[in-house]
């Protein structure tokens, strides 16, 4: 299975551990008014940006921050305080000092009761324990979360709930107890379809694929799949993540097609950080190409910091290409480990048959006329009556067009036929307007994808009239409320 | 014991017996109504509530369907070992880890993907197969299913047709008739493509009939358009695409058109 891949685009901090204390108090504290100002304006963007600077603080976050953050944002005393406060381990005193400092030149706060902020506390604790390794913690830390989210209906917080159920089941994953939470997962799905939580919906979708595929069950992962609306994604990394569990889901169909188009635009869309998970896509593409009778090309196993996992499909790759079932047998053999651990030996049994083909293919390349008792001898078929083996699969591949030959039964020859002229037919013009109609349509696509900032010629009025004008809706609202109240 | 439970194993008992007798039609009415009761219980799957007899409940309800899914085989009745298979199915997956294995539980696995693979549900054959576990793969039972499919797959027919004699269940081997014909329309299909001609000899070998009569009989039903002449069986060959003479030329003009308006919208 996949590695769980963080596909955030982390900067990886790089500057000096020595400053922990205070300062990542300070950026916690400055994310939080990020969230802030952000569910007042009801501005999604600022809200996601919050999150992407938290994931970049994750290696500083420290028990003694988390608890003077939970003291800073959340009334000490109320429900969520104590309960969160409770999975924090109380150590490093020397950190605490630092913060009660802190803490105290702060204006006593006017506590701020906004959800967004509590449901904030919920994510850092969660992913801090995570992070911790403290997994039995972390998934009840994650119920309560869940449960504190079903009350609240805030389309400002989808950002954050969804990075929640994303913990949530990463913190199941991680003690092995994914088929518990299925059958919450799937009234999360119900509850994020009823609100018109689109993002929340696309990250509950693939965690329940996730949670299917875990036990391979691809029939039910299929039939959610089929069902669930769909819609324009709102994350990349959703969607790549979608794209990966839809091809994996195809390849098992044997929908080679549509899977190779699936796992590629995966690899393709996913983040150059996100390594694992670009390895796992390319190791399931690599098989469903081979399936589909393509030979990948060798840059693809060339990958900067792939090409040791890659190495086994790399050599399978070789196998098939030369057709030597012999040689795919050892192959199998020798990275049977690997493959077992990857899921994939099942489509490696598959692959079998494309061997065959691809034998067949060049025998039949290179000889005009040769006999069954040949192809036998060259396919290494060791079964207790090779020609007549041979003699029904060639047959079968005449009949896939696999290769254009004849069969000669009474002599027992196989009459391959001689390729005509391609140039002689319609096929390079169809070949050329598929090609034309392939670069028309990304230039379309592009075109449409081109994305302008919202509002970008209001942003020109100053903050000041901004303000102003605010106040006059609130004026105009109020006085309209005003007029309501005196009609009664 | 619960006397709801002493009452179903008594009428299980009897249907056994019938089992046994071969007394298909007691079988299928004693099923019913044991289907009926096994409603009645609340720790039996989707419910799956943790009531004092609930071990015993779920190996008798296990054990219930399994004696289904044979007795489905034996009448011959494909859509009902479908259903009786998917009843049966929580019982291996869900169940798992509170019963002790059946021993029955491959020979039934088997025989479901035996069964998708004579309907010719390959798409399903293979989800299936993803289910199991490593050392399920092992079992005779499931290897003589997954050989069948490879030697299907790659079009090694007689390899298909010999595992007949080497079946792990006699269960199995209702299953083995049916995709024998199946594997004869395969051949059929293959022939028609692969030779040119063949003599009615050779062609009643490789279709496995035992005797002309049976051969003609089954061109007759299935291939009218192929022509027997002088004791060789002539296949019309579908026309070959031959090199293009005329040039689709409303096609083309149609194709050069979207493209100078594509350009235009570029320019």
């Amino acid at each position: 299975m996949t590695q769980d891949v963080e596909m955030n685009d982390q900067p990886a901090p790089s500057n000096s551990v020595t400053s922990t204390g205070p300062s990542t108090l300070q950026h916690v504290k400055e994310i939080a008014s990020l969230i802030e100002t952000g569910a007042y304006a009801r501005e999604v963007r600022r809200i996601v940006r919050a999150v992407r600077l938290t994931i970049a603080l994750r290696k500083k976050l420290k028990a003694s921050v988390i608890s003077a953050f939970l003291t800073y944002t959340l009334t000490p005393g109320s429900d969520a305080h104590t309960r969160l406060s409770s999975y924090i381990p109380k150590d490093d005193e020397l950190d605490m000092e630092v913060d009660t400092a802190t803490s105290a030149t702060q204006t006593p706060p006017a506590k701020h009761s906004l959800p967004e902020l509590e449901i904030y506390s919920y994510l850092l604790v969660l992913i801090f324990l995570i992070d911790q390794k403290r997994y039995n913690e972390a998934k009840a830390c994650a119920s309560a979360g869940i449960a504190r989210l079903k009350s609240l209906n805030r389309r400002t917080l989808d950002v954050l709930t969804s990075r929640l159920y994303f913990y949530y089941s990463l913190s199941y994953e991680l003690t092995g107890d994914l088929a518990e939470i299925r059958g919450n997962l799937l009234a999360l799905h119900r509850l994020a379809t009823l609100r018109h939580d689109e993002l929340g919906q696309e990250t509950l979708l693939n965690l329940l694929l996730r949670n299917y595929l875990h036990y391979n069950l691809y029939d039910q992962a299929e039939k959610l799949r089929s069902k669930a609306p769909r819609f324009e994604a709102h994350s990349n990394q959703q969607f790549c993540r979608y794209l990966f569990y839809l091809g994996k889901i195809r390849t098992i169909q044997l929908e080679y097609t549509d899977a190779k188009e699936s796992l590629l635009q995966a690899a393709r869309k996913a983040p150059i950080a996100a390594l694992g998970f670009r390895v796992q896509c390319t190791k399931w593409a690599v098989i469903v190409r081979l399936l589909l009778g393509e030979i990948p090309e060798r840059t693809v196993f060339m990958q900067k910091g792939m090409e040791k996992a890659l190495r086994p499909y790399f050599e399978l790759t070789n196998a098939v290409r030369i057709g030597d079932l012999e040689l795919f047998r050892k192959v199998a053999e020798k990275f049977s480990s690997t493959f077992s651990s990857d899921r994939t030996n099942n489509l490696i049994v598959r692959l079998r048959h494309n061997v065959i083909r691809t034998g067949l293919r060049n025998i039949s390349i290179s000889y005009s006329r040769i006999s069954l008792a040949d192809v036998a001898k060259k396919l290494q078929l060791d079964s207790a009556n090779p020609v007549a083996d041979a003699e029904s699969i060639v047959a079968k591949a005449i009949r896939d067009g696999a290769i254009d030959a004849t069969l000669d039964h009474a002599n027992g020859w196989m009459v391959s036929k001689e390729t005509g002229d391609i140039y002689s037919t319609n096929e390079p013009q169809i070949a050329f307007n598929s090609r034309i109609a392939f670069c028309l349509n990304m230039h379309n696509d592009a075109v449409r994808a081109l994305r302008y900032p919202p509002n970008s010629h209001k942003e020109k009025e100053s903050a000041e009239k901004r303000r102003e004008r605010q106040q006059q809706e609130q004026e105009l609202a109020k006085h309209i409320a005003e007029e309501d109240d005196d009609e009664f | 014991m619960d006397p709801k439970l002493t009452e179903v194993s008594q009428v299980f008992d009897r249907f056994k017996a019938a089992f046994v007798r071969k007394d298909f039609d007691t079988c299928s009415q004693l099923l019913s109504q044991l289907k009926v009761s096994l409603t009645g219980f609340k720790s039996l799957p989707p419910l799956f509530e943790n009531t004092p007899n609930a071990i015993h409940e779920l190996t008798l309800a296990r054990d219930v369907y399994e004696h289904a899914v044979v007795l489905s085989v034996k009448i011959e009745d494909q859509d009902a070992f479908e259903r009786d298979f998917f009843q049966l199915k929580p019982y291996y997956t869900d169940a798992r880890g509170r019963l002790s294995p059946s021993p029955q539980e491959y020979p039934i696995l088997g025989l479901n993907l035996l069964r998708l693979l004579v309907q010719n549900r390959i798409a399903e054959f293979h989800t299936e197969l993803e289910l199991l576990s490593p050392s399920a793969l092992e079992n005779p039972c499931i290897r003589h299913a997954i050989e069948l499919e490879q030697s299907f797959m790659e079009g090694a027919y007689n390899r298909v047709l010999s595992a007949r004699q080497t079946v792990p269940h006699e269960t199995y081997v209702y299953f083995m008739d049916l995709l024998a014909k199946t594997v004869r329309d395969e051949i059929a299909g293959c022939s028609e493509k692969a030779y040119d001609s063949l003599s009615i000899n050779d062609a009643r070998q490789m279709l496995l009939f035992s005797s002309d009569q049976e051969l003609l009989e089954y061109i007759r039903e299935d291939h009218p358009e192929w022509e027997i002449k002088n004791s060789l069986v002539i296949f019309q060959r579908a026309k070959e695409s031959a090199p293009c003479k005329e040039i689709p030329s409303l096609q083309l003009i149609n194709q050069t058109l979207s493209y100078a308006r594509e350009l235009e919208r570029i320019v």
